[in-house]
């Protein structure tokens, strides 16, 4: 006990240098820019790789991951989960909103009917088929509709 | 945080509102939507119900010293006939609106107000303050905390089941290109006591990795512990192998433990096929080529097992971008085969076919699309063999940023044997430049 009080002094000296020199690498740490630089063309499938192909810096994830392929697209929930910084600076948040929310006025594919080239939720005749799809996979619905986002579902499920 | 003081939150940011006169760069996008539907159900008189919605963002970027930024979007629905939804003629929701402060290093920054989480196994919506920011040798901190944005109250219940207040963060460690691996959790205040549901706290901690030793391969995923029940709530993990440019190989496992993974969701409880003992799982397969960055094409394989039995569900899909992105073009087939389990009740089965194309011109000018669904089943339901559904969109660019259409979908189905319905909508959307493919 008595070593530990003669050492904690020296303890928090190191303690206080470590923190000063940890910040002042903070701040050589570079960040991800707030925007894309170069206008992206809406609805195209977008290819990181084809300009950012081996420039990855520091800790960042090769650019090639996120490249949005139809497999990508499928499991972009992967990704947002720990890199929505990048998301961001192509997308604006309310564009994972248009299915991701907390109360929805409407089918994101109603809102979005001239638009079927984007991947939505539930098109066509859900009503019928969530019937089945909700016995099959109850997690999928969870993940949109568990917590949050469940006001049409309380109506009949009460 | 003081719940209270949390709650304020969302409320301070419309006082800031004026500061974006100062900003640098605005940016606004609105969808201004109007529906039209007529119901006819046995037993209650005829309806028509003219909907007018109102979607909003706003953006405005560059504020003060140029790192803080205020964001915000909502909608707001009148009925313009009969009542639409509830009892009701009008409703809205503010999705988000929070201030936010980015340092100009380290990816760090500081949000406050209405806002979502994505941390590691963390999916959230809070009123209240979160920072996060990349640590030296590849380390990364987040954390969160405020007052729990509530939904509609549970039928005969005074609550949504949610506790009032969370918190909750990410720790992470990234080692070059190669691989990161994060802890994470969320703690939620004591769920309310509710008359007729079940329902259990809301407290999930988790890992989740990422992990790519060539770059040709990927392994990700994630697995959830709920402290509350003391048991495994979910695994969900992905495969992606590149052998080849363009080509993606993927392999999913999922499977969620329904008495660990719905504790908290109390409207879950409550479904009739729900047994806290039960779990699902699913493993996947999907294969994926992009050629010539004019045409993809995707099949895909799952199968499904629970106790109620198990399903397969396969397919593919094609998906064409041609004239310069002006056309594109897709159509998939897809077959469910289940177990007489997830039949709906009254049919004898529970599998079904699924057919989809479509394509969307897009000029400078016009834009033009259809799309049609059809749903075939192998089992009659309500009499009928099949929903299907076929819609139509016709729209004008009256400004690059500004365009108005009009929408038209019939249909049929085992719930309505008509079901045509109709839309006006005028987008205004000038972010399609840089940020925000809409």
């Amino acid at each position: 006990m008595r070593s530990f009080q003669s050492l904690f002094p020296v303890l928090v000296v190191a303690g206080f240098f470590m923190a000063l020199s940890a910040c002042a690498r903070m701040k050589a740490i570079p960040n991800l820019p707030a925007s894309h630089p170069e206008a992206l063309t809406a609805g195209q499938q977008v290819s990181c790789a084809e300009c950012h192909e081996d420039q990855q810096k520091g800790t960042l994830k090769s650019f090639d991951a996120f490249s949005h392929t139809p497999a990508f697209v499928k499991n972009h929930r992967f990704y947002a989960s720990s890199d929505d910084r990048l998301c961001s600076t192509c997308h604006k948040s309310s564009f994972c909103n248009d299915c991701h929310t907390n109360q929805v006025e409407m089918k994101p594919s109603i809102k979005f009917g001239n638009r079927p080239d984007r991947e939505m939720p539930h098109r066509g005749n859900f009503m019928t088929l969530h019937k089945i799809e909700g016995k099959l996979d109850p997690a999928s619905c969870y993940r949109c509709h568990g917590r949050a986002n469940n006001e049409r579902c309380i109506t009949c499920h009460r | 945080m003081k719940i209270p003081i949390a709650r304020l939150l969302p409320a301070c940011f419309f006082l800031t509102l004026p500061v974006t006169a100062f900003s640098a760069e605005i940016s606004v996008d609105s969808t201004s939507l109007i529906r039209f539907e007529q119901r006819d159900v046995t037993g209650s008189s005829k309806q028509n119900l003219v909907p007018a919605t109102q979607f909003l963002g706003l953006d405005a970027d560059k504020l003060v010293d140029g790192n803080l930024s205020l964001h915000f979007y909502g909608w707001g629905r009148y009925d313009l006939a009969d009542k639409s939804f509830t009892n009701d003629v009008s409703d809205g929701n503010l999705t988000y609106g929070y201030l936010q402060y980015r340092f100009n290093f380290a990816n760090a920054d500081i949000r406050a107000g209405r806002f979502f989480v994505h941390e590691g196994i963390v999916n959230e919506q809070v009123d209240g303050v979160s920072l996060r920011s990349d640590l030296p040798f590849g380390f990364g901190v987040s954390a969160f905390g405020g007052a729990t944005v509530h939904t509609s109250k549970l039928p005969g219940e005074n609550s949504d089941g949610k506790g009032d207040g969370l918190f909750g963060g990410r720790a992470s460690y990234r080692y070059k290109h190669m691989f990161e691996l994060g802890l994470s959790g969320v703690y939620e205040g004591t769920a309310p006591t509710l008359a007729n549901f079940t329902n259990g706290t809301h407290r999930l901690l988790g890992g989740d990795i990422w992990l790519s030793p060539y770059k040709m391969v990927e392994f990700m995923g994630h697995t959830s512990y709920n402290p509350v029940t003391k048991g495994v709530a979910e695994h969900s993990y992905l495969l992606n192998l590149k052998p080849l440019p363009g080509l993606t190989l993927s392999g999913e496992f999922n499977e969620q433990r329904f008495g660990n993974y719905f504790n908290s969701a109390a409207f879950f409880t409550k479904m009739p096929v729900f047994n806290p003992a039960d779990q699902s799982r699913s493993t996947g397969a999907v294969a994926s080529y992009v050629i010539a960055k004019t045409a993809e094409v995707s099949a895909d394989y799952k199968h499904y097992s629970r106790d109620t039995g198990a399903a397969d569900r396969f397919g593919a899909d094609l998906k064409l971008t041609l004239l310069n992105n002006m056309l594109r073009s897709g159509l998939g087939y897809h077959y469910l085969r289940a177990d007489q389990g997830f039949a709906i009740l009254g049919t004898s089965s529970a599998s079904y076919h699924e057919l989809r194309l479509y394509a969307l011109y897009d000029t400078k000018t016009y834009v033009a699309s259809f799309d049609v669904i059809d749903y075939i089943f192998k089992s009659k339901i309500n009499n009928e063999k099949s929903a299907w559904e076929a819609s139509a969109s016709l729209g004008y660019h009256i400004m690059p940023d500004l365009t108005a259409s009009a929408d038209a979908s019939y249909g049929r189905n085992p719930d309505y044997k008509d079901d045509l319905k109709g839309l006006l909508r005028l987008t205004y959307n000038p972010t399609f430049k840089s940020k925000g493919e809409k």
